[in-house]
């Protein structure tokens, strides 16, 4: 009885150790979960709270700020009103600048800030097409050069490549080549952090789609 | 086992009794509920989300003194302690509007504003560079809006019955003492300065802030790019010469240079002009523009521009028919600007800068030569920043000195006149905002001109009040002063500056991609400059005059698919008695209707951008001589239609087309009249026209760079 007992608060204590260690893991997984089952731009700003609150307790971790920064970006496509859009992105960069601070030279944060350049694009194209696509593609580029093997930098490089081919109605074959060296990498990214982004394979699906 | 069992249950007992569970709800001022707020209890993980009505509700198992934190987009945090000892707690948080420059209200009277970061502009740098009819002239896509009268002879800006001395323009802030290429007698100049250089255009027809001194009926402020993104090579092969230019970019800064050849002598020998050539005007022109990021918030930017400029031509005498004069100019300019500015922290920013202008002109009328020449430095100091987010405030001080000289051979045109002048100005402009609905601006300038030696202080107030959503209504009044230019200086250098003050009533709406502008306005001149009894070599500031009119601005980019366009209006009655005037007269720059419409169309299927402008002035008054009534005639009216085409066969090439007046219409400025009476007593008319009726432009430009979507498509 005595060791059963002796066994049993040793675990306890064990486990409360590995539940305090892993309260960051397995809030930001769950959190993870529901930003990437969110729909509509509450079920974003309800994952990008909760982001939030847990960057403002982890000051030293980059994804919280990462995803929160993703969140936004995802409300900026979704949202209508043009100046709300830019609200939204104004967010997202902030956060991103601070995820940069955090952990530079990760290319996931360098391709994010690629991504909010490309919804800055659209929502003024014909204005802001000059001056921000380049910026985007300067970005993304980047992102790739940081990490060959991210395939969220190569498909929004290769989303990008093929609107610009589409606009002046050249081949698309460079675009489509980006686009299936992102798809092939979706399938081989291999990660040992449980928190690493895994979203965006289903669009750069669609967008290879396109290329016959 | 028992004692196991005994202390689970008192574990689950405390963990009961340890939390504490906390409900509320998040609304604004008047009780509205505001969804989605995030609800933080700070320094721990928990927390949670207000529901779509702003409810919410969680538990925790944090205990004693706790701050508890609400925050969202558009709203100030909320902050309070709370105590948590198990029992329930009820928390209502109300939270107050944040003042940001996306929701709030903003002053429109008089103010045209062209950017391309900015969401709420009415129009675009793009905009600037894609009229037809303005082949790429900053000045000529202006005269397309609300308040701008079409003086096609002169091709510069005149702003509500002002003249084209009357608008100045700044670049970062920084006076340019001659914004316009030289031109022939009667033929329309060009700004020197091309849309491409710049992102962002504030175009004001009147009420201006306190910053903007020197300027009596409009300020055009332009706000050049930061540093390049790209390493890049251009190349312009146009039908009137060609330009090749070279960007090299680094990380945070960039240089580039330009090399612009200009000649129209082949042109004009291909197509007949109305204009007797002698050397038609041929010109060569450098740029160079140098930009470096400092630290991690400062910039450096300089901007240099050099020209020189030749062209004489023969002008048949309206008396004698088979005279003619010889006239020739030669002019010689350059321009620099340096602009540092500094963002200190979230609240506060530092700018400055210094320019230099000098101008040489060499005119030679028949054998008489005169040499003029003008010389002027800018300096200035800005700080700006937020005291609070419902007030911001804007400090600053300047000083322009300039030196100018006329000289000519011979007597009766003026030997050795000349003046300096020192102008201190100090300004200071508040912003305040009593809600995202209402914003007040009041501002001083404060001015010291060595000419007279007196100081001055010219008040600025305008009102901004959203009436709705989409709609909002401004009021704006200010003094405004310009020293009198520099022909009547140099006669009398004691003549006080001229001086006008503005009311404006402006209304504004603008509903997804839809915009509706109605403006009018009173502006009322005083101390301009006056002939003594009709002898121009007796000056007083005993002139004076008004303006006032309507005016209408619609921009829809959204009716019609692909197509942008807009339509402006202006009505404008003026009178002034000044210069000759004997009386209170209209001026002959001045017309009483105006209408633009422009219209851009995008065809993808072959990669073309067309555009269409027509112009519509009613006839400007002359003064016919023959007449007892000063300024009495009056011209028919003048009407254009221009057309562009921008063909893009590669990402990197682009072939654009250009030509004013497609109908060939016979436009009449005015007449001139010769100085002796013919043989029946009258006196020889002769009336003032376009050089051709037509300007074809075409050009091919390519761009080089490791990027091969870049092109030069946003400097055309």
């Amino acid at each position: 009885m005595k060791t059963f007992i002796l066994i049993a608060v040793l675990m306890l204590a064990l486990l409360s150790a590995v539940f305090a260690n892993d309260r960051y893991t397995e809030a930001m997984q769950k959190s993870i979960q529901a930003i990437y089952q969110a729909q509509t731009i509450p079920d974003y700003q309800t994952a990008v709270n909760t982001f939030e609150r847990i960057a403002a307790m982890e000051k030293a971790e980059w994804e919280p700020v990462y995803y929160a920064s993703y969140g936004y970006i995802m409300m900026a496509i979704r949202e209508q009103d043009k100046g709300a859009k830019d609200a939204y992105l104004d967010q997202a960069m902030k956060g991103i600048a601070r995820a940069q601070v955090l952990a530079p030279g990760e290319s996931e944060i360098t391709a994010l800030e690629g991504f909010a350049y490309m919804i800055r694009v659209s929502v003024d194209p014909g204005s802001r097409g000059q001056q921000y696509a380049p910026v985007a593609m300067k970005t993304l580029s980047k992102a790739v050069a940081m990490n060959a093997e991210n395939p969220r930098a190569l498909s929004l490089l290769g989303q990008m490549q093929y609107g610009t081919a589409e606009f002046f109605g050249s081949a698309t074959t460079e675009a489509c080549a980006t686009l299936g060296k992102a798809l092939a990498k979706f399938e081989s990214f291999a990660t040992d952090n449980p928190l690493a982004p895994r979203w965006g394979k289903a669009v750069a699906e669609s967008a290879k789609a396109k290329c016959r | 086992m028992k004692t196991v069992f005994t202390s689970a249950l008192l574990l689950v007992t405390l963990i009961t009794f340890g939390q504490t569970r906390i409900t509320g709800r998040v609304t604004g001022v008047n009780g509205e509920g505001i969804p989605l707020a995030n609800v933080i209890l700070e320094n721990t993980y928990d927390g949670t989300s207000a529901d779509a009505a702003g409810n919410f509700q969680f538990t925790t198992t944090e205990t004693g003194e706790q701050q508890l934190v609400v925050k969202i987009i558009g709203y100030r945090e909320f902050r309070r302690a709370v105590t948590l000892n198990g029992e329930p707690l009820t928390i209502s948080v109300q939270l107050a509007e944040m003042i940001n420059e996306l929701e709030a209200v903003t002053i429109s009277a008089g103010a045209f504003t062209a950017s391309d970061e900015s969401r709420r502009t009415v129009f675009k740098a793009l905009d600037i560079a894609t009229t037809a009819g303005a082949t790429a002239d900053i000045a000529g896509a202006l005269n397309t809006l609300p308040g701008t009268q079409k003086v096609g002879e002169s091709g510069r800006l005149f702003v509500r019955g002002g003249d084209d001395s009357e608008a100045r323009t700044f670049i970062d802030g920084m006076v340019v003492l001659d914004a316009y290429s030289p031109s022939a007698p009667n033929t329309p100049s060009r700004g020197r300065f091309l849309p491409f250089m710049f992102k962002g255009t504030s175009f004001s027809t009147g009420g201006y802030s306190a910053e903007y001194g020197q300027a009596l009926s409009s300020v055009l402020a332009l706000d050049s790019k930061d540093q390049a993104e790209n390493t890049r090579t251009d190349i312009g092969i146009l039908s009137v010469g060609g330009d090749v230019a070279h960007t090299q970019a680094w990380n945070g800064g960039s240089a580039a240079g330009k090399l612009q050849y200009t000649n129209l002598r082949p042109y004009v020998g291909l197509i007949s002009q109305r204009i007797d050539w002698k050397s038609a005007p041929a010109s060569i022109e450098g740029v160079a523009a140098f930009r470096q990021k400092v630290g991690r918030d400062a910039m450096v930017k300089f901007y240099g521009n050099m020209n020189n400029a030749d062209f004489s031509l023969y002008q048949p005498s309206i008396d004698n028919t088979g005279t003619k004069y010889y006239y020739r100019q030669q002019n010689d300019y350059r321009y620099m600007n340096g602009a540092y500015k500094d963002i200190l922290n979230d609240q506060w920013l530092v700018r400055g800068g210094i320019s230099y202008t000098s101008v040489q002109n060499t005119l030679m009328f028949d054998d008489r030569h005169v040499l003029e020449a003008e010389k002027g430095v800018h300096g200035k100091a800005v700080l700006e920043g937020s005291l609070s987010d419902k007030v911001e405030l804007k400090a600053g001080a300047e000083v322009i000195q300039r030196n100018y000289s006329w000289d000519a051979d011979s007597a009766g045109y003026g030997r050795n006149q000349g003046f300096d002048e020192v102008m201190a100005a100090g300004f200071a402009e508040a912003d305040v905002y009593a809600s995202n609905r209402f914003v007040t601006r009041a501002g001083v300038r404060m001015e010291y001109t060595s000419l007279t030696g007196q100081f001055s202080a010219d008040p600025r107030i305008s009102l901004a009040y959203k009436a709705g959503a989409h709609g909002q209504v401004s009021l704006a009044y200010g003094r405004f002063r310009q020293t009198a230019n520099n022909q009547y200086v140099r006669v009398n250098p004691n003549l006080d500056p001229e001086k006008a003050d503005h009311y404006i009533l402006n209304y504004q709406m603008m509903v997804s991609n839809r915009t509706l502008r109605v403006e009018t306005y009173y502006k009322r001149y005083t101390s301009l400059v006056k002939y003594v009894d009709g002898d121009a070599s007796q000056l007083n500031n005993a002139g004076s005059g008004y303006a006032k009119g309507v005016e209408l601005f619609w921009r829809d980019n959204k009716s019609l698919r692909g197509v942008d366009y807009w339509v402006s209006y202006s009505y404008l009655d003026t009178k002034r008695d000044y210069l000759s005037f004997p009386y209170k007269a209209m001026p002959s720059f001045a017309s009483k209707h105006n209408v633009s419409i422009v219209g851009k169309y995008f065809l993808q299927v072959i990669k073309c951008q067309l555009g269409a402008t027509y112009s519509y002035t009613t006839g400007r008054p002359y003064d016919d001589p023959n007449s007892d009534v000063f300024n009495g005639g009056k011209t028919r009216a003048y009407a254009d239609l221009s057309l562009n085409l921008a063909y893009l066969p590669r990402p990197n090439v682009i072939v654009y087309f250009s030509c004013t007046n497609l109908t060939g219409r016979n436009n009449i400025f005015g007449y001139e009249y010769g100085t002796e009476r013919n043989a029946d007593g009258l006196y020889n008319s002769r009336p003032i026209r376009q050089a051709a009726p037509r300007f074809a432009f075409i050009g091919i430009f390519i761009t080089l760079s490791k990027d091969k979507s870049v092109n030069q498509l946003p400097s055309l």
